[in-house]
């Protein structure tokens, strides 16, 4: 999320009088937490410590493959003076001492985790420790002086001393918590930095990794759910005798969602729902079609009407330039995560309890509430491991159906998507229109930027539904909706990473027009980035030919020169040995900062006879600090795989208001035989840690097309592109 | 009624034998290491041993389990020499597609001791992986090829 995003949130929240703090090393507001037992030494929220020595660090963040929970048991690791891998993790129950500072939701999303938590995490540690050292104090009549921690353990200097923290649990319980304590210099650390392992590496790899999907509580039926394969439309009836009438069928009936069916296991249910017809509401009007949706887009960019996000006059007159305009266009974009969304749900005495790999637990808590008509504190919210989020699993579309049907149900339910519902319903990146223009100078100056951006709002809608979550629950709807249209007007989601434009052009202008479509959209792995960065490094790339200068010294040229970018750049520059690509290779570069880590990249392609095929992708990023060097050269690679992935093959299209892609043969991923090999370099910084899970996204796209353009001389201003 | 050797222990199921083996292993016998992608063969998320061959359990009905082996990750036991290397090379990202890659990867090294890169890229092409592993599972086949063979305790020495 970007800052102003935060930002929002954030007033939203004090002026609903929700605010909650969501950090506190000793406590927290409203309903107090019930974790561990009375015996166990639990000097904060996030972690305790059992009788036995066992450690246990609560997650407050969604681990969806981005390495959090190895992250943040590094951090307390390091502090706690306990080894990583002798740290147990749990997810986190939802709680307001859960909530992420900064968001002020139980949201894992914006890449910020470490950046967000990395000092909190060191005093959770720190604080337990000095906590502990003060038992040993008082057990030994030693002074602090004397003693150490170290290796789960404190011992004296002289050797006299030598207790294991379990022993010493008993009396740190009693203990008033030692807080404010300093924290090791960087020069101390053990495994920040230098840690290389994935605690979560061995349970999934041997199968025992629990995801959403593998919840299994006592007595479970599976269920599958006919949705309406257009967004504005509703089951009108239905009927199921032959459904009803196969082995294993347990029930079928309607919920505001659609038709359930439910059996003994997937297969059958998922055969009967074969067998069910429905009729569902006849299609509204409007934008339905990908043609038409296009062809809107681009009309909208002739409009008036762009609200204007920055605007920096030129000091030169528009005359003096040549010059160079373009328009370009992204589709929408399905997130396909490998695990197909599921939830399951079990009614209790007041309430419900959820199993669900959510990025959001608390929206989850608070969207099942709703359904089922009771107060947020009844619905019990159990995450588990997410296979795959991406942005995807922010929404709770999937525990609301759940809820629904375990409430008609009565019986304990798991509501499994199959791929095809995950593909034609999902939360979708939103296609996006943009004409750019700028003015270059002869000596390479360049002026008068301007880029025009037309699209829908993904916080129009996604926004109403969040603050559901941030209110208290008598907050109607209806402000909630306000609110999401005013911001929709200027989306810091559709602007992001145009707005920031890093160069120092002479004139920027940047505005954005809002172009509502029905259709449900969501935030997908770097958001506004994942085109903003296409649009604009394919830009500069065409103003670099079009000025006859190196794409890279265009580019160093306008960035200032102690600038992250200008050393991402030069370091992928160097990888990549630029401008000396072999006899029939071609590369391409481009750089974007996003989530507050800047990333350069090139693509190299080769050409025979016409044919363009990836060979190589050069990465390097400036993240800060880095806590796991593989974990985040992972995050590079695996964003770059998403973004390929994307500028190859992804185009959701619609027809008639419903998707038309289903499964992974008509809307393709990159695999094993088609990814290249690829080179990360992390850029040393001493600077706090800031964003990896998306920022390695951006600039593939434009490197990519830019590398296409270098191969072929034709410039592809469309995703996604074609090889040849 | 089937009959089948399932991770080395014969197993009896009164169960449709037209059901996919994925939901006779996940929902009848609640062995939920083998994952679901897309139930149509295309992601190998579900890959499985039948006789020592990777198969996916989403696209193969029970009644071709008649009568043979079948290996889950489960029955992989833990110390295969790839389980080991996937856990030195960090494979896993989110996870769900490894089950999957690992039971394909033991089929190739079973077949192929000492497969070369493009073997292994060709092997592992029909696992698909949306958090982009692939360079590690690439890196943790070579790696555990250099380890000794072995031989796992459900399969069969075919
Ligand atoms: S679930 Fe079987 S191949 Fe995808
Ligand atoms: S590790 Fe997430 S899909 Fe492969």
């Amino acid at each position: 999320m970007s800052l102003t995003r935060r930002q929002f949130i954030r007033n939203v929240s004090v002026a609903g009088g929700a605010l909650t703090l969501g950090f506190q090393l000793t406590g927290c507001s409203g309903k107090p937490l019930q974790l561990g037992s009375e015996a166990d030494f639990q000097p904060n929220a996030f972690l305790r410590i059992e009788p036995d020595g066992t450690v246990i660090l609560q997650i407050p963040k969604a681990e969806m493959g981005q390495g959090v929970i190895t992250g943040m048991v590094t951090l307390v690791a390091e502090e706690l003076e306990v080894h990583p891998s002798r740290i147990d993790y749990a997810m986190a129950p939802v709680h307001s001492a859960f909530g992420d500072p900064e968001m002020r939701l139980q949201i894992t999303g914006g890449s910020a985790s470490i950046r967000v938590y990395h000092e909190i995490l060191r005093q959770v540690g720190a604080s337990a420790r000095e906590t502990l050292v003060a038992a040993a104090m008082q057990q030994s009549g030693l002074d602090r002086a004397s003693l150490e921690a170290r290796e789960g353990r404190v011992r004296s200097v002289d050797g006299s001393v030598d207790l294991g923290y379990a022993e010493l649990v008993p009396v740190a319980r009693t203990l008033a918590v030692v807080s404010d304590v300093a924290l090791k210099s960087t020069d101390q650390w053990r495994w920040i930095g230098r840690y290389d392992q994935r605690v979560d590496a061995v349970v999934k790899t041997d199968g025992s990794a629990r995801f959403g999907m593998d919840a299994n509580p006592e007595g479970c039926l599976t269920a599958v759910l006919l949705r309406c394969p257009w967004f504005d439309g509703g089951v009108e009836s239905f009927e199921a005798v032959e459904a009803l009438s196969l082995p294993g069928v347990v029930a079928v009936f309607a919920t505001e969602f659609g038709v359930a069916v439910v059996a003994e296991g997937y297969w059958p249910a998922r055969q009967a729902a074969g067998k069910v017809q429905v009729n569902f509401t006849p299609p509204g009007g409007g934008l339905r079609d990908s043609a038409t949706i296009s062809a809107a887009l681009d009309a909208a960019l002739d409009g008036e009407d762009f609200a204007s996000v920055r605007d920096e006059p030129a000091t030169v007159a528009v005359e003096q330039g040549t010059r160079v305009s373009a328009r370009y266009a992204v589709p929408f974009l399905a997130h396909a995560a490998m695990e197909p969304l599921n939830a399951t749900c079990r009614l209790t005495a007041d309430g419900c309890e959820v199993w669900v790999g959510s990025q959001a637990p608390d929206l989850a808590q608070d969207v099942a509430s709703r359904v089922l008509g009771v107060p947020r504190e009844a619905v019990v919210i159990h995450n588990q491991f997410l296979g795959g989020g991406f942005g995807r699993r922010a929404a709770a579309d999937n525990v609301a159906e759940v809820v629904a049907i375990a409430r008609e149900l009565k019986r304990p339910v798991k509501l499994v998507w199959s791929r095809e519902d995950d593909m034609r319903h999902d939360w979708y990146r939103p296609a996006m229109a943009g004409a750019i223009e700028a003015r270059v100078h002869p000596d390479g100056r360049v002026s008068h930027w301007q880029h025009r951006i037309a699209g829908p709002s993904i916080n129009q809608q996604v926004l109403p539904v969040m603050m559901g979550a941030m209110l208290p629950q008598w907050v109607p709807g209806g402000p909630r909706q306000w609110v999401g249209d005013f911001v929709g007007k200027k989306d810091f989601a559709s602007v992001e990473g145009s707005k920031e434009l890093p160069y120092a052009f002479d004139g920027v202008s940047v505005s954005y027009r809002n172009v509502p479509v029905p259709i449900p959209l969501g935030y997908w792995r770097s958001v506004g980035h994942s085109h903003n960065a296409f649009v604009v490094e394919s830009f500069v790339d065409e103003l670099a030919h079009a000025a006859g200068i190196d794409p890279l010294d265009f580019r160093r040229q306008h960035l200032p020169e102690a600038s992250r970018h200008r050393r991402v750049l030069d370091a992928v520059a160097k990888a990549a040995n630029w401008g000396n690509a072999p006899p029939g290779r071609f590369q391409g570069i481009a750089v974007h900062d996003s989530f507050h880590s800047c990333v350069a990249e090139v693509v190299e392609v080769s050409q025979v006879d016409g044919k363009v095929q990836l060979e190589h992708v050069y990465c390097a990023i400036d993240c800060g600090q880095v806590i796991n060097p593989d974990i985040v050269k992972d995050q590079m690679i695996g964003g770059i795989v998403f973004a390929l992935s994307a500028a190859l093959h992804g185009e959701i299209t619609l027809k008639d208001g419903a998707v038309e892609q289903s499964n992974y043969h008509d809307y393709p991923l990159l695999r094993q035989t088609d990814t290249p090999p690829m080179t990360v370099v992390l850029v040393e910084s001493s600077a706090p840690p800031t964003g990896v899970g998306e920022p390695g996204t951006p600039p593939a796209a434009p490197a990519l097309a830019n590398a296409l353009f270098a191969a072929t001389g034709e410039r592809q201003r469309r995703l996604p592109l074609r090889l040849g | 009624m089937v009959t089948f050797t399932l991770n080395g222990r014969e197993i009896e199921l009164e169960v449709d034998p037209e059901t996919p083996l994925l939901w006779v292993l996940r929902d009848h016998l609640q062995l939920m290491g083998t994952r679901f992608g897309c139930g149509m063969g295309l992601c190998g998320a579900c890959t499985v041993h039948l006789d020592g061959t990777a198969i996916r359990s989403c696209s193969t009905p029970l009644a071709m389990a008649a009568g043979r082996s079948v290996t889950t990750i489960e029955g992989l036991g833990g110390n295969h020499p790839l389980q080991h290397a996937w856990v030195e090379h960090n494979v896993p990202q989110c996870g769900y597609c490894q089950s999957g890659q690992i039971m394909s990867a033991a089929a190739l090294l079973a077949a192929n001791p000492q497969p070369d890169e493009e073997s292994i890229r060709q092997a592992m092409s029909g696992n698909l992986c949306r958090c982009g592993t692939y360079h590690k599972v690439q890196q943790a086949i070579l790696s555990a090829a250099a380890v000794a063979q072995w031989q796992p305790a459900g399969e069969d020495a075919s």
